[in-house]
């Protein structure tokens, strides 16, 4: 007798990992000895403390997994599995797991988990027993290509440091380039490094100069050079040596140097867009020029997709981008306008100012005048170049801000001790409605005139912060305003609206929420950083999460922030708008798995600020 | 339809307290020697026995068409369950050559082509192996005028002797489920749809491709647990549920 139970086998091998074992003759085995059971909203399909000998698939309804003390540790859907890691401990199971609406569900008896778990590793993969683990072997395969983007930048190193201490003359030191074929020297001085000499030092400081070559190196070389760590990728050293003009890098481990990293190093292994655009911007003498440039920003977004970059990698070329924008309207605008009459810092704010910037992102901006400011006699000149400065920005694709959070704005172009009153009203006196408009004054960054105003006003919210816990409490609050959108029914809940009905907004409900909860954490424990990675090493390092949290969260964002890029790359190349929104229904199943881990990730972490900033309730 | 309808309901009038294990000990007495016989004789569970410990086996039939005189069996699908769990070690799935030819139009119904059945064996052929499935069993169906009555008449053109079987109908009791609802309720509402599909759906059960007569039984086996943990008393005796 031929039986076969097509209905189950069809509805297993829709879900991983059974869908991997498709054509494997044991899966019609394994089916004619699973069960089905049917099981009421509120019923337990592992009861708390009872040995679990099942492997059970979710084929219609819902369960949740509770922990000690019934805590939710996270809900499951149609095409999940439970019940695994209890078979891999001998049955004794950790969590509990009660049936959240009427489920239908299909037992797999241990002995057929166990088997194929022994012997199919694309099976045994996918139960790596955390979908932590499961997300972070997915980032890792994902980011396998070593581009210029995603390589740190040891990768680039191709010798040991050529070294000279301070006290050695320019001669030897020009010898001993000569020898090694390097255009760079690192000067040490009790084996910490405290300069650099460079082909161009010895033509411009020695030879123009016409000094003596038995001159110490000390007298000629560049002071404190600009450095980076041997952990930072590659592309980050390029937006350096852009930006300050340099065309060598020491890199440290720990504080000793490893190697140097020039400008040809990095043209030898890749030359990219963003490098170009951005030194471009700077040359640029009129608006129209920079317009022109603006419309090659989608081309080197998708390059830059194309390239494998990662979210972290993307979102600092694009806040790059975007500052230098700023800063050469801002030069630009001096000319026009004239100097300056007092001290001023032009400040970006949210998410050009924690370098997470994506393509086509509202501008978000603020000016802190020195406190010599006078409105009377200064106040016509900041509102014109204010004015000017939004209004092209606005022409170069950073649209208006729809909250009128713009330096153009009266209200937040004050002077220092104005807004060092208003962040103290904020956090003394937190008003939630308001606090949720106002959260991205607390991601500021001067990107250009006296960065030191911004400084002082950050060092002054993190003190202020620090100091209230109650204001803590309102932003844990609204930290959970905006939940991912995973409902109790479906797997994703959608939220668009009109032509986007079928979509969800993975900014809104994924990127900001990670975002908000790292951010009430960095205020914790008055970390001075601004990108989230970077708050995550200093909260992590503070201790204020379980271990692995962060990390966690550091991963969820980037795979949700993955999926973001690659639609909106997809969308730029269908000639549409870039959005937040992303249909399920386009994700491969990969992508949903692991974009429900990352949410099922967010959720817990806000039901975790939740109590760890509770307060007191009013 | 409406004439299975009919025949569920007048099911329903005839429910005094039957006692299959009389009426069995009965039959196998006046059963010609055979396999109808040791059917009858292997007995079935007592009528005051709990729901929870009935052994049961969900059942579906397909056929060339409605007339259980004119027309005939062409496949059977069965799983074996209790009130909680149904299992797939057990279930069964048989083919049968019908003696008439198969019209068109029946076969777009069960997907099953001509060529499938001519390779199958008639019906006499298997008829043992499946009263040693339905044996001790109280069987599960939607509808249970269907399952009777062919297979009433297919034993008595193999046996010369009728075969029947308790049976716990899931249409029969979706319809007293519903006959729940307040009165005026069921006047505001339409009249609630009893076909299998529309059922499962008011419990939540997913939708299953229908006329495969393993997929179906399987269909009705979850919807009686469905039913059960809605509406039925698993201690309560056999006898308040079967027909």
């Amino acid at each position: 007798m031929d039986v076969e139970l097509t209905e189950i086998v069809e509805a297993l091998c829709q879900h991983a990992p059974f869908s991997e074992l498709i054509d494997d003759p044991q899966l019609n085995d394994m089916v004619k000895e699973v069960e089905v059971q049917y099981l009421r909203a509120g019923e337990w399909a592992i009861q708390p403390g009872v040995l679990n000998h099942t492997l059970f698939f979710i084929r219609s309804g819902a369960v949740e997994a509770l922990g000690k003390e019934q805590k939710l540790i996270r809900r499951m859907n149609e095409g999940e599995l439970f019940g695994y890691a209890s078979l891999l401990r001998g049955g004794k199971s950790s969590q509990s797991m009660r049936v959240i609406e009427d489920s239908l569900l299909y037992r797999i008896p241990a002995r057929w988990f166990l088997k194929l778990y022994e012997e199919n590793d694309s099976f045994s993969d996918f139960f790596e027993l955390d979908q932590e683990v499961r997300l972070k072997v997915a980032m890792e395969s994902q980011n396998s290509g070593l581009s210029l983007m995603t390589c740190p930048i040891v990768s680039l190193l191709r010798r040991n440091p050529i070294t000279i201490a301070i006290d050695g003359n320019i001669r030897l030191a020009a010898k001993m380039m000569a020898d090694n074929k390097v255009s760079s020297l690192l000067i040490m001085e009790n084996d910490a490094l405290v300069g650099i000499l460079t082909d161009r030092d010895l033509r411009n400081r020695v030879v123009a100069a016409g000094l003596d070559y038995d001159t110490p190196v000390g007298k000629v070389m560049t002071v404190d050079p600009v450095t980076m760590d041997s952990g930072d990728y590659a592309a980050e050293a390029v937006l350096k040596m852009m930006e300050k003009n340099i065309h060598h890098i020491p890199i440290l481990k720990g504080n000793k140097p490893i190697g140097v990293v020039s400008t040809g190093d990095i043209i030898q292994a890749e030359s990219h867009g963003s490098i170009y655009l951005i030194s471009d911007i700077y040359k640029q003498t009129s608006i129209e020029g920079l317009q022109a440039i603006s419309h090659k920003m989608t081309h080197t977004f998708t390059q830059l997709v194309l390239a494998d970059a990662n979210t972290q990698m993307i979102g600092n070329a694009m806040s790059h981008i975007g500052t230098a924008f700023v800063k050469r309207l801002l030069q630009l605008g001096e000319e026009k306008f004239g100097k300056p009459p007092v001290p001023y810092c032009f400040v970006a704010l949210g998410s050009q100012a924690r370098e997470e910037q994506t393509i086509k992102t509202d501008q978000d901006n603020a000016l802190i005048l020195s406190n010599q400011y006078d409105p009377q006699i200064h106040g016509e000149y900041f509102r014109s170049l204010s004015d000017w400065v939004c209004k092209n920005l606005d022409m170069c694709g950073y649209p208006l801000c729809t909250g009128d959070v713009m330096a153009s704005n009266t209200m937040w172009r004050q002077p220092l001790q104005q807004w060092k009153k208003y962040f103290s009203e904020w956090i003394k006196e937190p008003k939630a409605e308001a606090l949720l408009r106002l959260s991205i004054f607390f991601d500021l960054k001067g990107v250009h005139g006296d960065k030191y105003l911004a400084k002082d006003l950050n060092r002054h919210i993190r003190k202020e912060a620090k100091a209230n816990p109650g204001f803590l409490t309102f932003m844990a609050r609204n930290a959970n305003q905006r939940k991912p959108p995973l409902g109790f029914f479906r797997q994703f809940v959608l939220d668009g609206e009109g032509k986007q009905s079928r979509t969800f907004n993975l900014k809104e409900r994924g990127i900001a929420p990670i975002i908000d909860i790292v951010r009430v954490h960095a205020l914790a424990c008055g970390s001075d950083k601004l990108n989230t990675l970077e708050r995550l090493e200093d909260i992590d390092n503070a201790g204020l999460l379980p271990d692995g949290r962060a990390k966690d969260l550091a991963l969820a964002l980037e795979m949700i922030g993955m999926v973001r890029i690659r639609s909106q790359k997809d969308q730029i190349e269908k000639e549409e708008a870039p959005t937040n929104h992303v249909n399920p229904a386009h994700l491969s199943s990969f992508e949903k798995r692991h974009l429900r881990d990352a949410f099922h990730i967010v959720e817990r972490q806000q039901e975790f600020i939740k109590f760890r900033y509770a307060g007191k309730r009013n | 339809m409406l004439k299975r309808l009919m025949t569920a309901l007048k099911g329903t009038q005839k429910q005094p307290l039957q006692d299959w294990q009389a009426m069995f000990a009965k039959w196998a007495k006046e059963a010609p020697e055979g396999p109808l016989k040791r059917y009858y004789e292997a007995g079935t569970i007592a009528l005051d026995s709990p729901l929870k410990d009935t052994p049961l086996l969900a059942l579906d039939l397909e056929t060339t068409g409605l007339d259980p005189l004119k027309d005939e069996i062409i496949s059977l699908g069965c799983v074996p369950m209790d009130h909680r769990i149904i299992r797939c070690n057990g279930a069964g799935y048989w083919m049968a050559k019908p003696e008439r030819t198969l019209n068109a139009e029946s076969v777009t119904i069960h997907e099953i082509t001509h060529t499938e059945l001519a390779e199958a064996p008639p019906l006499h052929r298997i008829l043992n192996e499946i009263l040693s499935v339905l044996s001790g069993k109280v069987v599960v169906v939607h509808c249970v005028s269907i399952e009777r009555e062919f297979l009433r008449e297919a034993a008595l053109n193999v046996y010369g002797f009728p075969l029947y079987f308790p049976v716990l109908d899931t249409m029969h009791i979706e319809h007293l489920a519903q006959d729940k609802t307040p009165w005026w309720k069921r006047i505001i509402a339409r009249k609630p749809s009893l076909r299998l599909d529309a059922c499962r759906q008011r419990y939540h059960l997913p939708r299953y491709k229908a006329h495969h007569a393993l997929t179906d039984a399987l269909s009705s086996a979850e919807l009686l647990q469905a039913q059960i943990s809605y509406h039925l008393d698993p201690n309560a005796p056999i006898s308040n549920y079967w027909l």
